[in-house]
């Protein structure tokens, strides 16, 4: 069974000063798999991540990377790793190709340069300029090609198409799926829902160092709040809909025309619409966008 | 160990010319400086005997100013008596960025997320600090050596290279301490400071301290103390020497064992927060 985990996490504690990033984190990835790992600024992706790859400590817990314990073996777990920080910040005086060089010369020269200029032809990256006259897109552009270069069998991204635009932002979501296809786990965090449904088998929703959730990202969304918007053909009152349980008014603009957010399994909601001058019902699906902020207004909002 | 010790070698390569032509040029100007001297020494030495023991004590023996008229006590007065300070500013500023300043600015999460121990990218970089610090007092010696072959100085670049090996021992001294420094507090901008007033009180009181013996206590203890300079010309003193190079390492292995122990912190991370602002009152 351990054998069929990229990732371990139990228990996982981290505490700077009085601030507690991580507080019992457990957490399993599956080799193979694409893991988004979801949460808003401070909730501990950044921490989880640089305690996979023993740039920090642990207070507590352990955590395994590819079967190895980071803090005893980091070496050997960066081998195996590529690795994208979520605030990259590279030799200014370099140009992206003596970068790279650098990088593949701490890494014993495994990448192949033919795969680097492919990369970089595919994510449009002059490689002859300096860093310091690179954007912030193509300063990223370097950092996934350096992640990626090596071929590695894990990935861990921190927020991988950070600064990108929309059409860099698929083509490194396309990278992702390639790596998958060639066997590679990918662990990568971010905040851009649209982007975690797009690739990832499975998401993991971190809150005040915690993991709360952890599902497909269809199945998160199929549990979560459907929204409903109801246009009736004469005032009515609405006290039927909103007792049944999960089912409460966002909004009502007219007053034959209601939109309801329903908790849950659309059946009793149905039902109890059944009896209602229904002119039209639409319902929407909800994006994982919408499960992510039904998770963390509980305790903000 | 071998990228790391490149990598860092490179980026040092402007400090390494800056520095060695540097202290070339300060020769440049003192050396040939000397046949002017020698033509009217009677003047000079007359002027140095007004000046206050306390002021030639900074350039070397105060209670003997005749000694200038040698060209060992002339390179002594005019040159080797400064040279650490200057260079130690090389060292302070070297030393306190070697790991601290790549921390810093976020560039070390991603250097130590590549398969290379923590161990191998200190003691790297360590190594490439100390290659600069030779290449730099090589390249300083190797200029004076070319000049004092067309001067009327009667010293040989054999012994002006064993004057060299005491400024040698004080970069190395002062570029571990801010090593060191850097790992313990929280910005290498503190380091730097720290070990600059250390190098300047270094200087000022152990040149005080040949004057003053209430000051020697303080002074011996100072690396400026074990300092030879031109004296070393006339027999290098190992055991200073070696003393000043046996606790640079044992600055070192302080700070690598920090640096194997310690969070990386990424950019932004790490500041002090002085508790300089009064709490308000609740009203």
């Amino acid at each position: 069974m351990a054998e069929q985990l990229a990732l371990t996490m139990r228990g996982l504690t981290k505490s700077y000063g009085k601030v507690r990033a991580l507080q019992g984190l457990d957490l399993d990835v599956q080799r193979g798999e694409i893991f988004g790992f979801l949460g808003p600024n401070g909730a501990g992706k950044t921490t989880t991540i640089r305690c996979l790859l023993d740039t920090i400590r642990p207070d507590g817990g352990t955590a395994r990377v590819l079967g190895l314990d980071p803090q005893r073996d980091p070496v050997a777990v960066h081998a195996r790793t590529g690795y994208l920080p979520g605030e990259l910040h590279l030799d200014d005086n370099m140009t992206g190709e003596g970068q790279l060089r650098y990088f593949n010369a701490l890494r014993g020269g495994l990448a192949s340069w033919a795969y680097v200029q492919a990369l970089a032809e595919q994510l449009d990256l002059d490689l002859n300029r300096p860093i310091k006259n690179l954007s912030r897109g193509n300063k990223q552009k370097v950092g996934v090609i350096q992640a990626v270069m090596h071929r590695p069998e894990l990935l861990i991204l921190d927020e991988p198409t950070s600064g990108l635009d929309p059409l860099m932002q698929h083509v490194v979501l396309q990278l992702i799926r390639d790596a998958q296809a060639g066997g590679t786990t990918t662990f990568f965090s971010s905040h851009i829902m649209s982007e975690v449904e797009a690739v990832a088998d499975r998401v993991g929703i971190i809150r005040d160092g915690r993991l709360v959730e952890v599902a497909a990202p269809q199945a998160l969304a199929a549990r979560a709040l459907h929204r409903a918007t109801v246009r009736f053909t004469e005032p009515v009152s609405l006290d039927a809909l909103v007792s049944v349980e999960g089912v409460r008014v966002v909004s009502q603009d007219e007053e034959t025309r209601v939109t309801l957010e329903i908790q849950g399994e659309m059946a009793p909601f149905i039902r109890a619409l059944a009896p209602y001058p229904v002119r039209d019902l639409e319902t929407a699906r909800p994006s994982l966008e919408d499960v992510f902020l039904a998770y963390y207004g509980h305790t903000q909002g | 160990m071998v990228t790391p010790f490149r990598y860092t070698l490179r980026r040092m390569r402007g400090q390494i010319i800056g520095w060695g032509l540097g202290i070339a040029l300060l020769g440049a100007v003192i050396i040939p400086f000397y046949s002017v001297f020698a033509e009217s020494q009677a003047q000079f030495l007359a002027m140095l005997e007004n000046y206050p023991p306390e002021f030639l004590a900074f350039f070397g023996d105060a209670s003997d100013a005749s000694a200038i008229t040698t060209p060992r006590g002339f390179l002594q007065y005019y040159f080797f008596s400064m040279l650490p300070v200057l260079a130690g500013i090389f060292a302070l500023s070297a030393g306190s960025r070697l790991l601290a300043q790549d921390e810093e600015r976020g560039r070390m999460d991603l250097i130590l997320a590549h398969p290379l121990s923590r161990t191998t990218l200190f003691f790297g970089r360590v190594l490439a600090l100390v290659a600069a610090s030779v290449a730099i007092v090589f390249i300083g010696w190797l200029g004076c050596a070319i000049l004092l072959a067309t001067s009327s100085m009667d010293v040989g670049v054999g012994e002006l290279a064993l004057a060299f090996l005491p400024v040698l021992a004080q970069i190395l001294i002062y570029a571990a301490l801010a090593l060191l420094l850097s790992l313990l507090l929280p910005a290498y901008r503190y380091a730097s400071m720290i070990t600059g007033m250390l190098l300047a009180a270094s200087y000022i009181l152990s040149s005080l301290g040949k004057l003053h013996p209430s000051l020697n206590a303080i002074g011996d203890l100072m690396p400026y103390a074990y300092y030879q300079g031109a004296a070393a010309m006339s027999g290098l003193d190992w055991g200073s020497f070696l003393g000043l190079v046996g606790i640079s390492a044992v600055f070192v292995v302080l700070a690598w064992w920090r640096f194997e122990r310690r969070d990386i912190r990424v950019v932004g991370e790490g500041s002090w927060n002085l508790p300089l602002r009064l709490r308000k009152r609740a009203a």
